[in-house]
């Protein structure tokens, strides 16, 4: 049987974002950079919650919320895993959310006043920096 | 038996002189889970748990506690709700095992296994007296002994005023994650909304003995947002300003702390002559400090008012 996958992961109070947020931020991120692979085994509700000295009913509300959205998935009796990669949500809605993350990276460096191709081909460098980790 | 809440309060009143504690409460409290209290100083807290819990008469209104009357409470009522105090007033002059033995006589439910589990964060020795235990050391035996007597309800009264880091998370550990306290409600008074943030399911916010808000702390959080406004020369006249809690000028823009506003509070600032409009979301802390400072007193508001 597959053992539990460490959550090397960080909860900040005082931040904006709720805690049952943070925890699915970070989840989703690593998964995205392969930290966590399909098939990995996360920590139960209450070893988490103790892990981070948060209300379990908070890492619960997270762990729903990444289970709806396809990010993970629970085996009767036997906790939960992260699921084998799927397109979790419509093209219209993938679209959507991709124009409003823009937008908001827009106005973060709009004001910064670098020229859009050295912005780009940053931007570029940072998804080549991932991509190898994805595909290992 | 089981009542569907826990707490319930009709017009709850009580009047100290010319001072109203608390005016006209209604509150309920749903079974299970981690209810937080939050409020300024004088915002009724401590006088709703005494008459919650009997040690105090309502002036006028009713309260109820586990569906039992709370001026009514037997002892086999009291065995039921647990309690915790600020000042975790035990007698000083008796040994900790003694107190505990008086324990385990007096509630019929007593679970040595929780008391044990509890204990154990702290150096806490059988022949000590109570009076030679540090304040964390008190506030852990404190919370054994109220875990331990297998309750329906703990009411926690400022229960980590005054701990240090360590033992105050030794405190919110037995707390969230105790096997005694899986079917038990806990109601917890707080100003530390670090703390809130941990441990809470509930967020109650009492204000001038009133109940102002109640619901999830993220659902509280995203009430209130905090937009700045370039506006050259004045700004709105701060009372025509929607939802305001707090205003700032700092550095020439105007901080508005407002509560539930929209994408149409930024029109307001347009229009109100602003050349630029940011808004963000604001921390728990943030959010509730800002709704409580609204009201507070403060000497300008108190000339103003007299």
């Amino acid at each position: 049987m597959a053992r539990t996958q460490a959550l090397m992961l960080q909860i900040a109070t005082g931040d904006s974002r709720p805690i049952s947020k943070q925890i699915v931020d970070a989840v989703r991120m690593k998964i995205a950079t392969a930290e966590l692979s399909p098939g990995d085994q996360l920590p139960s509700v209450r070893g988490l919650a103790q892990q981070l000295t948060v209300n379990p009913n908070t890492v619960a509300k997270a762990y729903a919320e990444l289970t709806a959205e396809g990010w993970l998935e629970s085996r009767q009796g036997l906790g939960l895993y992260v699921a084998t990669p799927r397109q979790r949500l419509s093209d219209a809605e993938r679209s959507r959310r991709l124009d409003e993350a823009i937008a908001r990276f827009l106005h973060d460096v709009i004001a910064l006043d670098f020229p859009p191709d050295e912005v780009q081909a940053r931007l570029h460098r940072e998804f080549l920096a991932l991509a190898p980790r994805k595909s290992a | 038996m089981t009542h569907e809440y826990v707490v319930e309060t009709d017009a709850l009143t009580k009047r100290y002189g010319r001072k109203l504690a608390l005016d006209h409460l209604d509150l309920r409290i749903p079974r299970g889970r981690i209810h937080a209290i939050v409020g300024a100083n004088g915002a009724g807290k401590s006088t709703l748990f005494r008459i919650l819990l009997g040690f105090l008469p309502p002036t006028a209104g009713s309260a109820r506690i586990l569906g039992r009357d709370s001026q009514r409470l037997t002892p086999e009522d009291r065995g039921r709700i647990g309690f915790v105090n600020e000042e975790h007033t035990l007698p000083g002059w008796m040994r900790v095992n003694a107190v505990a033995d008086m324990h385990r006589r007096q509630y019929p439910r007593w679970n040595e296994d929780a008391f044990r589990d509890v204990l154990g964060h702290y150096h806490v020795l059988p022949e000590q007296k109570i009076g030679q235990l540090s304040r964390g050391e008190r506030a852990g035996f404190n919370l054994a002994l109220a875990l331990a007597q297998g309750p329906e309800l703990l009411v926690l009264d400022e229960p980590t005023l005054g701990l240090d880091v360590v033992a105050k998370r030794a405190f919110l550990e037995s707390l969230m994650y105790s096997n005694a306290t899986d079917d038990c409600t806990v109601i917890y008074c707080s100003h530390q909304m670090e703390e809130i943030e941990r441990v809470a399911d509930n967020l109650v916010i009492l204000e001038r003995g009133r109940l102002m808000h109640m619901s999830a702390p993220d659902e509280f959080c995203a009430r209130v947002t905090h937009w700045v406004a370039d506006i050259p020369f004045k700004g709105p006249d701060p009372r025509s300003v929607p939802g305001l809690l707090q205003l700032q000028r700092l550095d020439g823009l105007h901080h508005y702390l407002v509560l539930d506003q929209d994408e149409d509070f930024a029109e307001f600032l347009r229009a109100s002559g602003a050349r630029s409009v940011q808004s963000m979301p604001v921390s728990l802390d943030r959010a509730v400090n800002g709704f409580l400072a609204k009201n507070h007193a403060s000497p300008d508001a108190q000339r103003a008012h007299a």
